[in-house]
């Protein structure tokens, strides 16, 4: 069962993550972005099969919500027009089909080579206890997870800086 | 939990920090002094470094690991820092959005490159090179005036996310292989993992995330570009700190995890390393702008520096060390140099430099040493440091012929390299007729971090031992084991290559 739930909802988010980046009926960037929410609600399935109920309720409050809405303002504040009317280089075109079908080769090779295994338990259930007793207990994710709120505050800072209006 | 072991993290984190607060009550007028007195701030933290000095231990589990390459390089980026910092306050009429917040980014960055020196385990890698990489996002766009800053700024961020998408994946493939994202953990798991086509598509594309902070090649294309539009201390930070910090995981990891891996992957590096060495020298040569022929010559630098960890020995990452020492004195100096001249006269073009004998001949001795010592002129450190690079290259010569051909690949990028770099020399002296004549005036700060660059580049060209001593001290020792195994493989491998 949980096989071919993988499978499914994996096959999903390639899906909706492909519509996102090549639609071939719209090029219009506000119906990538609804398809991105469908890919992270994908993403959020794939999560819940691996036992991190957490990361998968925050997949879907933050990004699917929050982040997006986000994401839908920016479209809309900025010119959509021009990016409809603009062409692809061929040239550009070729050389990302080649990279990502080398990229490509080089992961099917790999899968094929080393077979589906049976994969790893999981370490923990991934509800809020335990996860937020492995990530504040001394151990070595507390660490990591202080410096990123050094990070946020870089990047609070430095959103600001960018943006504000006044140069002074 | 030993988190005493953090003191100069946390010292450079509140210092950050504090400078934010102070900004509030500075008035406008004096808040590039607050430079200065950062920079101070950090000497005291440096010197406070060297009590440190043979403390080794572990905090955090294993994440965080304090011995003596991450000292050896904690000091690096201190020093580092130290001379950004007062060249962003030489600099700071041209930086137009807050002065204050330029020192505390460049704090951040600096505390991010530290973490990377201790960092053992993937998360702590990620996160302090995450931490580096957004900072530098912002220091690159910063001068938001000009499109070319903002222009780098994006370029930066759309190909600093990519590798960092390809970092993920691969730490992600090494977990999926090995169960641990522990580094210790993997070195003891590594002999067992070294023929599992997971682990080592992951490691290959760790190796990749690494490749574009260190701007090897196939990932040096953002290189010229962001160095040519950032403002000048932001590039001289992102050519020194960021480029030593790719190459402290580069040799933590590839050392100590992969080292059953590596030792099969001599050749992926080599050609790395070869392919690097001449695209970054070649492609400086027809280069007008200053910067983004220095952007070209960091690219063929991460070539040399490649050499080192391509000979997979002792010998080569004492060298490597040596080298990124030399590097940092030699490279701010010539960006330092930059940064006063651009500040002045808003040009960034070679001809820009005509008449600099005249109209500052210290700024001139300075940029002429500079392009000596990368050019690697005996005595000074750029030479010393080709040569240890070289000389680690060839002893490997006798285990596997294709090192001899490295070595010649390198020498002949140092043989190209003399031709832009002298071109550099040359229109500092012998330009015709230059336009402007007026002096230029080097203030007090600036001077003492000339002088220091000048000293550090011929006191590392003509003492060497005492640094090579320290770098062959902090280096992480193979286990003997390994040696055995890597010569008995060596003994075997001409044979079967013919």
């Amino acid at each position: 069962m949980q096989d071919i739930l993988f499978y499914i909802f994996a096959a999903l988010t390639l899906f909706f993550g492909f519509l996102v980046v090549v639609n071939p009926f719209s090029r219009n960037p506000v119906t990538s972005a609804m398809f991105l929410v469908l890919t992270i609600a994908s993403l959020a399935g794939l999560f819940v099969l691996l036992n991190a109920f957490f990361l998968a309720a925050v997949q879907i409050l933050v990004y699917a919500g929050a982040v997006m809405v986000l994401f839908l303002f920016v479209i809309m504040l900025m010119d959509i027009k021009e990016e409809e009317r603009r062409r692809f280089k061929k040239f550009g075109v070729a050389m990302g089909l080649t990279a990502v079908a080398g990229l490509f080769g080089i992961v099917a090779k790999t899968i094929a080579e080393s077979g589906v295994g049976a994969g790893l338990k999981p370490a923990f259930e991934g509800d809020t206890k335990t996860l937020g007793t492995a990530l504040f207990s001394s151990g070595q994710f507390l660490l990591p997870f202080e410096i990123v709120s050094i990070l946020l505050l870089v990047a609070m800072v430095g959103v600001i800086l960018l943006s504000k209006k006044d140069l002074k | 939990m030993n988190a005493a072991l953090m003191i100069l993290e946390i010292a450079v984190l509140v210092l950050g920090i504090a400078l934010l607060l102070l900004d509030l009550w500075t008035p406008p007028a004096r808040k590039r002094l607050l430079g200065y007195g950062a920079a101070v701030a950090l000497v005291v933290v440096l010197a406070y470094s060297f009590k440190l000095t043979g403390e080794t231990g572990f905090a955090f589990g294993q994440a965080y690991a304090f011995d003596g390459l991450a000292l050896f390089f904690k000091r690096f980026f201190l020093l580092a820092a130290i001379l950004v910092l007062v060249m962003a306050a030489e600099f700071s009429d041209r930086i137009a959005s807050g002065i204050s917040e330029f020192y505390s980014l460049i704090l951040f960055a600096l505390a991010g490159m530290m973490f990377a020196a201790s960092a053992n385990s993937f998360p702590m890698l990620f996160v302090s090179l995450e931490l580096i990489t957004v900072t530098f996002y912002v220091l690159t766009s910063f001068q938001r005036n000009r499109l070319a800053s903002l222009e780098a700024g994006v370029k930066y961020l759309i190909l600093g996310a990519l590798s960092s998408a390809f970092l993920v994946y691969g730490i992600a493939l090494v977990y999926g292989a090995s169960g641990t994202m522990d580094f210790a953990e993997l070195a003891g798991k590594s002999a067992a993992l070294k023929d599992q086509p997971l682990f080592l598509l992951g490691l290959l594309l760790v190796l990749a995330g690494l490749g574009f902070k260190i701007a090897a090649f196939p990932f040096q294309i953002w290189a010229p570009d962001v160095y040519q539009g950032s403002p000048a201390p932001a590039t001289a930070f992102l050519a020194v700190g960021s480029k030593a910090a790719g190459f402290v995981l580069l040799l933590r990891l590839f050392n100590t995890v992969g080292l059953d891996v590596t030792w099969h992957w001599e050749k992926l590096l080599m050609v790395m390393a070869a392919v690097t060495i001449l695209y970054g020298n070649l492609c400086a040569i027809p280069q007008r702008n200053l910067k983004r022929l220095l952007g070209y010559s960091s690219i063929a630098h991460a070539g040399y520096l490649l050499l080192g960890v391509a000979a997979m020995s002792p010998a080569g990452s004492t060298a490597v060390l040596y080298y990124l020492a030399g590097y940092l004195f030699t490279v701010l100096a010539a960006f330092s140099v930059l940064a006063i001249i651009i500040r002045k006269t808003d040009i960034e073009d070679v001809s820009g430099l005509a008449g600099l004998n005249q109209r500052s001949p210290l700024l001139a001795a300075t940029l002429t040493l500079a392009m000596v010592s990368l050019a690697g002129v005996p005595p000074l450190a750029g030479f010393f440091g080709k040569f240890l690079l070289l000389k680690s290259v060839v002893e490997q010569g006798g285990s596997y012929y294709a090192y001899y051909w490295l070595a010649a690949v390198a020498l002949a990028g140092v043989v190209i390299s003399f031709w832009y770099y002298f071109g550099v020399i040359r229109a500092i002296y012998w330009s015709k007729d230059p336009a402007d004549l007026s002096p230029i005036e080097v203030s007090l700060p600036a001077r003492i971090c000339l002088y220091a660059c000048i000293a550090g580049m011929l006191f590392l060209g003509l003492f060497p031992n005492r640094l090579v001593e320290n770098a062959r001290a902090a280096v992480l020792p193979p286990p003997p084991a390994k040696i055995a195994e890597k010569t008995a493989v060596a003994v075997a491998s001409p044979a079967s290559i013919k």
